[in-house]
């Protein structure tokens, strides 16, 4: 069948009542706008938080002594740790390895003494993509070596010291034998991140001065956090690593070694699951009764078309091949109606301090949020909504499909 | 009738259609016998409620009987399944109905041509077949209409081409004229006349209109669901 094809009729049956068509492909159009851009936005600001949880901290994935995701201490360290950043350099999966020492310092002045946490890096490995704060030092500047003889205060925390550029603080660490150790720093910087937990608790030591205080070897540490081109891959990197390092230190990715934020993102992704399931029984009762009313109207027709030899099976197809082109018109007008507002949140984004208004900077789980949110939908995400209202317009076309196959023509035909 | 004496195509025996309507019981056919043949140009008539639609859809598979039993072509419909009566009813039997007979969103060609799109006949044979169809019944140049743009007498015309299109055994025509004004009704009746004589299509249709039957070869007359009379005419 060519010309009289059932996708044929029921593309020109849809246009008999255009705007009851356009209508309901509009409902599509929109509701697929709301639930790309929404979860564009999940999807963006996830990948957003992970990201900066790795960079504030832990990396992706990270490989620490068995015991540190219990009882954090500098005492608890892996060895081996140019081996073991060797090993995960060999994943393609892989951006950067960085090695450090963390753990709780305690910190004196002659003012005051504070305990803080502490970040033992070596400047020369580190950037902003491997450590969030790397240029937020505010004043004074970044060390130029793992043996330089600085540190870097919190600003808040150095105002509790009653400290500034230049002065000196004395360092106090517990060493693995038990030992108190501690060393002696100049201020050389001074970190203003607007986060609380970063500017009145975290201070940052090179790696290898820490070292020396500590008396590590120069391939002890207690952190090897590795970052990821896609945070999505963890896990995956996660288990390879396990395998090549073997039980000699822990593998964790960022959900375990950050649970609070990991928790956090599964309460919001389920939140977006709900949301998008809403929209799309939405989008399946607008289908529904658009292709209802229509086949109950035109019961008469059905009744000719079965009397002159249309099988069930037939009609059936002709209201389904209906739905079908409902689906697929609502698709593409989808796809033209999302384009533009998509592109302005991927781009430009939102920014929501406006909103909230002020200078109060967002933190999730101690992790410091950009206030401009904005859109980056997953491919998947994409094909998931697509199928996903592709099969409502199908299921919705169903019932009324059967009701049209199941026509009885003496019934129907009837003239008054 | 004919010389040949040709076998019947149409045999009821004992037709009863009995209509319930909750603890109300509507007898509307009361034990027809009759037969039609080949080549017949027949119309049922009688007074309104006697039972001429109920009798055209038992004989088109539409309706079953209360009792009784209906041939078509010697097959007992009884003995058919739901998609054997959807079958034979596309390639044994053309219907015309008393008004909207048409697939609207089809032009007059497609209309005409869609049981034998159903039936799979190659685009080329239909297409022949099709347009010397419209032309038989004086649609010429309008092939291309939809039925909105057809007069319902234009529509009638369209619905007899389709209905005689796959070259049915019998084309039951439910009061065909009854929407159209008298002399389009002659039209339509010469057209059909012309198919019977030229084309040997079998014609059973009802009618209350006296010039409508006056055309028929042998009328039937229906009162109270019983055959009153039996006119074999010329
Ligand atoms: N679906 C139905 N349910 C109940 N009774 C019905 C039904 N269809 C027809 N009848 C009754 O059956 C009888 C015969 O009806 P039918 O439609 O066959 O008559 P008709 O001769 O075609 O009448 P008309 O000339 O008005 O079209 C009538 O009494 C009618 O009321
Ligand atoms: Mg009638």
């Amino acid at each position: 069948m060519r010309s009289t094809g059932m996708a044929t009729m029921a593309w020109r049956n849809l246009r008999r009542n255009r705007r009851r068509t356009a209508l309901t492909v509009f409902g599509i159009s929109f509701g697929v706008l709301l639930a790309v851009i929404f979860t564009g936005i999940g999807d963006s600001s996830y990948a957003d938080m992970i990201d900066l949880a790795a960079r504030m901290g832990t990396g992706h994935v990270t490989v620490q002594h068995g015991d540190y995701l219990d009882t954090p201490s500098v005492s608890k360290t892996v060895t081996g740790t140019s081996k073991i950043s060797a090993l995960a350099a060999r994943d393609e999966n892989v951006k950067s390895i960085s090695t450090r020492i963390t753990g709780q310092v305690l910190l004196a002045t002659s003012a005051a003494s504070y305990g803080a946490a502490m970040l033992a890096i070596d400047p020369q490995k580190e950037n902003k993509d491997t450590f969030a704060l790397f240029d937020s030092v505010d004043e004074g500047a970044m060390f130029e070596s793992g043996a330089d003889k600085g540190i870097i205060l919190g600003a808040k925390l150095a105002q509790n010291l009653d400290t500034k550029m230049g002065r000196k603080v004395v360092y106090t660490l517990t060493d693995k034998s038990g030992e108190i150790v501690s060393g002696l720093a100049r201020v050389k910087g001074i970190l203003r991140t607007g986060s609380q937990s970063v500017d009145a608790g975290l201070c940052i030591l090179p790696i290898d001065t820490v070292r020396k205080t500590l008396g590590f070897d120069t391939d002890e540490a207690t952190q090897v956090a590795v970052f990821l081109y896609d945070q999505r891959n963890s896990e995956k990197v996660a288990q390879r690593l396990k395998k090549t390092i073997g039980e000699n230190a822990q593998v964790l990715t960022w959900d375990k070694s950050n649970p609070a934020l990991a928790g956090f993102i599964g309460m919001k992704v389920s939140g977006t699951v709900i949301f998008e399931i809403l929209i799309l029984i939405l989008i399946a009762a607008g289908i529904f009764n658009t292709i209802f009313v229509s086949v109950m109207e035109r019961m008469r027709e059905f009744g000719i078309m079965s009397a002159i030899g249309f099988s069930p099976t037939k009609i059936f197809s002709l209201v389904m091949w209906e739905s079908l082109w409902i689906g697929i018109i609502g698709l593409i007008s989808a796809a033209a109606i999302t384009a533009y507002p998509y592109y302005l949140m991927a781009t430009k984004g939102i920014d929501v301090s406006k909103m909230t208004g002020g200078e109060q900077s967002l933190e999730v789980a101690g992790v410091a949020m950009s206030p401009v949110i904005y859109a980056d939908i997953y491919p998947q995400s994409i094909l998931v909504i697509c199928l996903a209202v592709f099969g409502a317009t199908l299921l919705s076309g169903l019932y009324p499909a059967w009701r049209a196959g199941k026509v009885v023509p003496v019934e129907s035909i009837k003239l008054v | 009738m004919n010389a040949e004496n040709p076998k019947p195509i149409i045999v009821l025996e004992n037709l009863v259609k009995i209509y319930r309507q909750g603890k109300l019981e509507v007898p509307a056919v009361r034990g027809v016998n009759l037969e039609i043949k080949s080549g017949e140009f027949t119309a049922i008539s009688g007074p309104s409620g006697s039972g001429k639609t109920t009798v055209l859809n038992i004989i088109g598979a539409l309706d079953d009987p209360t009792d009784g039993k209906v041939f078509v072509e010697g097959i007992h419909l009884a003995s058919l399944s739901r998609s054997a009566l959807s079958k034979l009813r596309r390639d044994r039997i053309g219907f015309v109905f008393q008004a909207y007979n048409l697939i609207p969103v089809l032009t007059a060609f497609e209309n005409a041509e869609i049981v034998l799109a159903l039936q799979g006949v190659a685009v080329k044979d239909r297409r022949e077949r099709v347009m010397g169809l419209l032309a038989d019944v004086g649609l010429e140049g309008m092939e291309h209409r939809r039925p909105d743009q057809l007069s319902g007498g234009q529509q009638q015309r369209v619905a007899i081409a389709r209905a005689i299109a796959s070259n049915p055994a019998v084309v039951l025509a439910d009061e065909p004229t009854a929407n159209v004004d008298s002399s389009t009704a002659e039209k339509l009746l010469s057209i059909m006349e012309k198919l019977n004589r030229k084309q040997h299509v079998t014609f059973v249709f009802s009618t209350h209109d006296q010039k409508v039957m006056d055309r028929a070869r042998r009328i039937i007359h229906l009162v109270d669901g019983k055959i009153s009379n039996d006119e074999i005419r010329e």
